[in-house]
């Protein structure tokens, strides 16, 4: 109950950052400016606007979860409002949590209004709806669901400045999954134990992306449904071990 | 936290990590399938993009590259689009024009100043096609287009007749993009040209058959439907044709205003008009100039009369005193360094085309292991075709302009001069029928042998002539005594193939 008010409170909180709100409204107005690609051949058309759609998603995605994940508890501290809320009965981990998931509520407004313009304008341009998309904005949510932990894990022990740089580059290394995949094979055993701990332990933001997927349908994968069932349990589980951590670091944090 | 749950929570943290190993473990095979070929090229990307291959946005960068590249393309940059097309195709070996305008690109648009292609480029334009269609391997497209530029650009009918198989049995995209729908009509109807460019009509028919077969269901289907309808009626049109053709060609020749005007239907095993107006001889005149024609050729002359059939369009043989014409023959000159001057007789109609090309001696068709866009620049090649009209052909060929494309950096050339009848136009054909059977010459008849089973072997006109250097820059003239046999030439073919292959 305790974590839920906390939780309510931060979407509010949140709602109201006006960084946030230019950020989105930014993002809505490049997916709805979409179509303009369209002196392309219709075929190529299409898998611009769709890539660019999910792309827009995503980097606003980013940006929103970042700004959001870095600031929750840094700002509770040196507003000092933190004192008063851990005078009351709240439990630390109460607060973490509560923190987290008031971020994540934020960030899945955000992507809930982009996702439904994108499908809007697509179903526009194209003349029919295209619900497979919405597993490219299911998984992008996800995937900030997951950054969103690593933020917040970051945010209790460094600096609002320290975490959005730390945060981006492991999105950036995550990122680039398929290059440590390859490494882990290498040849050196150094570089392939080391590739094996990049690959396996770094948080891999890489295997969200089903991008290929969606927008050229010849691509196909043994089974897509147990696929994204898979990302979203690596999702969960990853993000309860970093909120794990977070809970561990603020306990022992002098506030 | 009291030390007890902390320790908890730490030991919890293991098997939680041995499930995330798991599922990445799980995931990595899956996330290959989705990847495919998809490479990430950091280098050679400008700022502004690179940021967006690392957050995992292939995609995106690839369709704003494609959209820069639309903009050098209206521009006339056309040197700046193949390296984005590259970086495309790397970053989205999925966007199928990529593949297809990069190819068209490297195959039409480098030109001389004459706009001649840079044929050093088609086996470039080849590899990147076929990269396409390995990273695509369920859709028509790619497919199609090198089986169209086999057929348009290469003139090799075998190849083509294979790639416009392969992409028949593939799929098309349907207007919501999924790969469901059979590949338009019009891939067999370039399989059956294919064909047909062979020789091999019984084939291209029976595939224009099928063709008109399954449209005639779907006009049944769709009644009201023009397009479907216009499809129909123009695979009508070329079976019943080409049935035409064979039998003018090979059985009896049929004088095609008179079948325009009378021919109501026609015998789909023979290919013979009905009524037989068309292909019956109606005078004196014609049956006289029909037999002297034949004792010209020393022929037999075959039983004519007013009112009978006419002879096959191919006999008898037509001798196309390709360069012997009135006594002439072929004058090459270089009046100045690197300008070729050319000019030749041949008895065939007007239209005809004579292909010229001058290659280095020791030229073959690279064999390209990986795509690249980088050619030999030491390698001349140039192929130009000139119609024949009044019996002449003939241009000045200007290559001193074009350093990049003719460097001439090597010693002895061979000029190819050749009429072959599977290029050139029905009309042309109508005489000599697809594969030159109704065609001869006293000194340059050549016959290849069939490459495919069912192909006739072709008969085609050849005149080679071994140039050195020093005749290229003008220094020394060219005579008849640098025409190479074409034995002797096709025998330094296959030694220089045999080479390249040990």
């Amino acid at each position: 109950m305790v974590t839920m008010a906390i939780a309510k409170q931060t979407l509010e909180d949140m709602l109201r950052r006006k960084i946030l709100l230019i950020l989105l409204i930014v993002a809505l107005g490049m997916i709805a400016l979409g179509p303009s690609v369209g002196f392309l051949s219709p075929r190529e058309s299409s898998v611009v606007l769709r890539s660019m759609g999910l792309a827009v998603i995503l980097i606003a995605g980013l940006l929103i979860t970042i700004l959001s994940g870095i600031q929750v508890i840094p700002t509770e501290v040196e507003r000092r409002t933190i004192y008063t809320v851990l005078s009351k009965p709240v439990q630390r981990y109460e607060f973490v949590l509560g923190k987290f998931l008031g971020g994540i509520f934020t960030v899945f407004v955000m992507i809930a209004a982009m996702g439904i313009v994108f499908l809007g304008v697509l179903a526009w341009q194209e003349r029919h709806f295209a619900p497979d998309m919405l597993k490219g904005v299911l998984l992008t949510f996800f995937q900030m669901m997951l950054l969103g932990a690593m933020a917040i894990f970051f945010s209790t022990f460094a600096t609002p400045v320290v975490n959005f740089f730390l945060s981006f580059s492991l999105f950036i290394v995550g990122n680039m999954s398929a290059v440590t995949e390859s490494l882990t094979s290498n040849k050196n055993p150094v570089t392939r134990i080391l590739a094996s701990i990049v690959h396996f332990l770094i948080p891999n933001f890489g295997n969200f992306n089903i991008q290929n997927k969606l927008i050229h349908p010849e691509v196909t994968i043994s089974n897509e449904t147990v696929f994204i069932v898979q990302n979203i349990v690596y999702a969960i589980i990853y993000s309860a071990v970093l909120l794990i951590l977070a809970i561990l670091v603020f306990d022992r944090r002098e506030v | 936290m009291s030390p007890s749950t902390r320790k908890n929570l730490i030991i919890a943290i293991v098997p939680l990590m041995i499930a995330v190993v798991f599922l990445q473990s799980l995931l990595d095979p899956q996330l290959k399938q989705i990847r495919g070929a998809q490479r990430t090229p950091l280098v050679g990307l400008s700022n502004e993009f690179i940021l967006g291959p690392l957050l995992g946005l292939q995609q995106a960068v690839a369709g704003l590259l494609w959209i820069r590249a639309d903009e050098f393309f209206h521009e006339g940059d056309y040197d700046a689009i193949l390296p984005i097309v590259r970086m495309v195709t790397w970053l989205d070996p999925h966007q199928l024009d990529v593949y297809i305008t990069g190819a068209w690109h490297l195959s039409y648009n480098f030109t001389d100043s004459s706009e001649r292609s840079d044929r050093r480029y088609i086996p470039a334009a080849m590899k990147l096609l076929e990269e396409g269609d390995a990273n695509n391997p369920t859709v028509y497209d790619i497919a199609f287009e090198a089986g169209w530029q086999s057929i348009d650009k290469i003139k090799n009918y075998e190849q083509a007749e294979d790639w416009f198989r392969k992409a028949s049995l593939r799929k098309a995209a349907d207007e919501a993009g999924r790969v469901t729908k059979s590949p338009p009509m019009f891939v067999r109807h370039q399989l059956a040209h294919a064909l047909a460019r062979q020789g091999r009509i019984d084939e291209s028919l029976a595939v224009w058959k099928q063709c008109l077969t399954e449209s005639e269901e779907k006009v049944k289907e769709n009644p009201n439907d023009s397009s479907v309808r216009n499809v129909r009626d123009s695979q009508r049109h070329n079976y019943l044709l080409n049935l035409k053709r064979k039998f003018s060609r090979y059985t009896h020749e049929i004088d095609w205003p008179v079948d325009r005007a009378r021919t109501q239907s026609v015998n789909e095993q023979t290919g013979e008009p009905t009524p037989r107006d068309a292909y019956l001889m109606t005078d004196q005149k014609e049956v006289t100039s029909r037999a002297n024609a034949f004792r010209r050729a020393g022929e037999p002359v075959p039983p004519m009369g007013v009112g009978q059939p006419r002879p096959p369009a191919t006999r008898p043989l037509w001798d196309t005193a390709f360069d012997t014409q009135k006594g002439g023959t072929t004058t090459v000159t270089f009046p100045s360094a690197k300008v070729l001057d050319i000019k030749g007789q041949m008895a065939v109609g007007d239209g005809a085309r004579v292909t010229i090309r001058l290659q280095d001696e020791k030229w073959r068709e690279p064999k390209l292991k990986d795509f690249t866009f980088s050619v030999d620049r030491s390698v001349t090649l140039m192929q130009d075709q000139h119609s024949v009209r009044n019996y002449t052909w003939g241009r000045k060929i200007d290559m001193s302009k074009d350093p990049k494309m003719y460097s001439f950096s090597g010693e002895y050339y061979f000029l190819i001069l050749e009429f072959n009848p599977r290029q050139t136009s029905p009309f042309i054909q109508d005489r000599f029928g697809w594969s030159g059977e109704g065609i001869t010459d006293k000194k340059y008849l050549i016959t290849i042998p069939p490459m495919r089973e069912g192909q006739p072997p072709l008969r085609m006109i050849r005149k080679v002539y071994r140039l050195s250097r020093a005749q290229i820059m003008g220094s020394q003239p060219v005579t008849e005594k640098d025409v190479v046999p074409n034995a002797d030439f096709d025998r330094f073919q296959r030694e220089l193939q045999q080479t390249a292959s040990r």
